[in-house]
């Protein structure tokens, strides 16, 4: 099965293995299209394709894109029954690979070129700018795009996803955090020069290029697109700056950031479960051109409490690309894991520890990381807990983690204006603090005097008389196992 | 008459008798909705007082019980003109 190369072949996908609905019905831009992405989330339910939005004719919805495994496994163009295991080794297998360069493709060959918005006829409100969340401190255009710009020195493109919210019918205003890639971009760059940032918004992207545009990955995201599906990205040149955007997005915003102007951005609901960042002069985006497919499909995630694809996307990426980085280190990990339950807040590394203070070397890698200001937990268990079994990692948390040697705070780190459990100064300042779990038997105990032995089915009885009680189980009288 | 909303912290901010420059938001049926304007206005926790009701919202997006009316004198612009 090939990777969907468009948000429509993914819906597609989706409609037919019974991974998302169409809805015929007409449903509401201002709260009611957001209520339903919500549910959906909370249920583990089909994405929502709303064919009929109302006051807006020709538009449609696609909602929770990646927010099951199942649609993750689609969107690589894998059975949708793959495992976790087996998705993420996919994704390391093709993201260890060569870069795949994208191609430039003709603006009459470009889908997202169909309409062309310009000058006077500019309204963000001509789309279906959901209200997401009751509540929210205005429509967000972005909740599932990346944002296109271009490093004004080095010349490398980024693709990001930071959230967008419409201040008016031009203006947008955005959440980019300072220790993003767009971020540093501005304030080491743009800031202090006063000019203006060329920027591109795309939405409705093909899934990979949605999973590209928020992994952290260091490799350029049209090229982390290209080695996801296997073959380059199609891009298109914008109308009104230089920048290059998927010619098969659905909707695609052009025009310049401010950097030397700032108008309010949120509160909106926020992946972690709350809306914690304050409302705040953030980022803003100045709209010259908007160009959309014909029935142009918007795309929706809606964060909150677990689970969306905001926690489970990052949660995979976040968790891999730690795997890549201390794989490069030589340490001898078995596998990295964050379940997406943790809002992506807890890593739990698997390795064999083969020597003292393996656990601090891996914490102050993590942490130390690009992706450190995204997670403030770090639990290291042992080879033999296998770190997708939560009912084992809990366990080795709870009995090895020794209170005054093995938990560690780290002090004075980056954080997100987003953690839940930090003070409203150290959300504005980005100020974070991480703290290490260290589940490992210590080397120097003696492993078989000192290190206790784990009293399980598994572990304690001899083969034979597992196989005895596994084969005799329903004689015994009880239901099988499944 | 106009509905708008407001966001504060604290809705002391919304000081009576005076001259406000506020960030408010339509919320006029329409494509419109939930847009922002930057203006100057004079509120009152009278909702009858002046003909355009102006309704509150806190920190984090609640909804406050306090219901003001409210009179925008006119549009304050902000933003720089090289962006205009
Ligand atoms: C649904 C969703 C919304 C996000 N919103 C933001 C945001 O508003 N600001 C931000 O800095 N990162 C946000 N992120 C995380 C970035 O997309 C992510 O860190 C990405 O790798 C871009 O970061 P970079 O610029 O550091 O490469 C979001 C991620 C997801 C999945």
């Amino acid at each position: 099965m090939a990777a969907p190369r468009s948000n429509r072949e993914f819906v597609e996908a989706c409609v037919k293995s019974g991974d998302a609905v169409r809805i015929k019905q007409e449903v509401d831009w201002d709260n009611e299209a957001g209520a339903i992405v919500r549910r959906v989330c909370e249920l583990g339910e089909a994405a929502p394709f709303m064919e009929k939005i109302k006051d807006y004719p020709g538009f449609s919805y696609f909602g929770a894109p990646l927010s099951t495994y199942r649609r993750m496994a689609i969107a690589l163009g894998m059975d949708p029954n793959s495992t976790l295991p087996e998705i993420g080794r996919e994704y390391l297998k093709r993201t260890n690979g060569e870069p795949i360069a994208p191609v430039v493709i003709d603006k009459k060959d470009a889908p997202c070129k169909e309409n062309i918005l310009k000058g006077k006829d500019v309204d963000l409100c001509r789309l279906p700018v959901p209200l997401v969340h009751d509540g929210d401190g205005g429509r967000y255009v972005g909740t599932w795009h990346a944002v296109v710009t271009k490093h004004p020195v080095r010349g490398d493109v980024n693709w990001g996803m930071y959230r967008q919210m419409m201040w008016d019918s031009r203006t947008m205003s955005g959440a980019v955090f300072p220790f993003s890639d767009l971020g540093k971009a501005l304030n080491e760059y743009y800031l202090p020069r006063g000019e203006s940032c060329p920027f591109a918004t795309a939405i409705g992207l093909s899934p990979l290029a949605a999973m590209a545009a928020c992994a952290p990955s260091p490799i350029p995201e049209p090229e982390l697109t290209g080695m996801l599906a296997g073959e380059p990205v199609r891009l298109v040149k914008c109308e009104t700056n230089g920048l290059e955007v998927p010619a098969d997005a659905e909707i695609i915003l052009e025009g310049e950031i401010c950097p030397d102007y700032k108008v309010e951005e949120g509160p909106f609901g926020e992946y972690t479960g709350y809306r914690t960042s304050p409302r705040d002069f953030r980022v803003t985006f100045r709209v010259n051109c908007i160009t959309y497919r014909n029935n142009a499909t918007m795309t929706i995630s809606n964060m909150g409490v677990p689970q969306d694809e905001g926690q489970l996307l990052r949660s995979f990426s976040l968790g891999l690309e730690l795997e890549k980085l201390l794989k490069s280190q030589g340490i001898p990990i078995t596998g990295v894991y964050m379940h997406p339950r943790s809002t992506h807040h807890m890593m739990i590394v698997g390795v064999k520890p083969t020597y003292s203070g393996i656990a601090m070397q891996i914490a102050q890698l993590a942490f130390g990381s690009k992706l450190g200001p995204w997670f403030h937990m770090v639990v290291v268990v042992d080879d033999k807990t296998d770190i997708y079994n939560w009912n084992e990692v809990y366990h080795a948390l709870c009995t090895r983690c020794n209170p005054a040697r093995g938990i560690h705070i780290f002090r004075n780190t980056t954080g997100t204006p987003l953690y839940p459990h930090a003070s409203p100064y150290e959300r504005k300042w980005s100020m974070g603090s991480q703290v290490l779990f260290d589940c490992l038997w210590p080397v120097d105990w003696d492993p078989v005097n000192d290190v206790p032995t784990t009293v399980s089915f598994r572990s304690v009885y001899s083969q034979e008389i597992q196989d005895r009680v596994t084969s005799n189980w329903t004689a015994y009288g009880y239901p099988p196992v499944k | 008459m106009n509905q708008w909303e407001v966001f504060v912290m604290d809705v002391a901010e919304l000081a009576e008798g005076q001259d406000l420059e506020l960030t408010i938001r339509t919320l006029n049926p329409g494509i419109h909705k939930y847009t922002y304007k930057r203006v100057r206005a004079q509120v009152s926790s009278d909702p009858g007082k002046f003909a355009d009701q102006l309704q509150v919202r806190l920190g984090r997006g609640q909804m406050s019980n306090r219901k003001f009316s409210i009179e925008v004198l006119g549009e304050v612009q902000r933003m720089p003109s090289k962006y205009l």
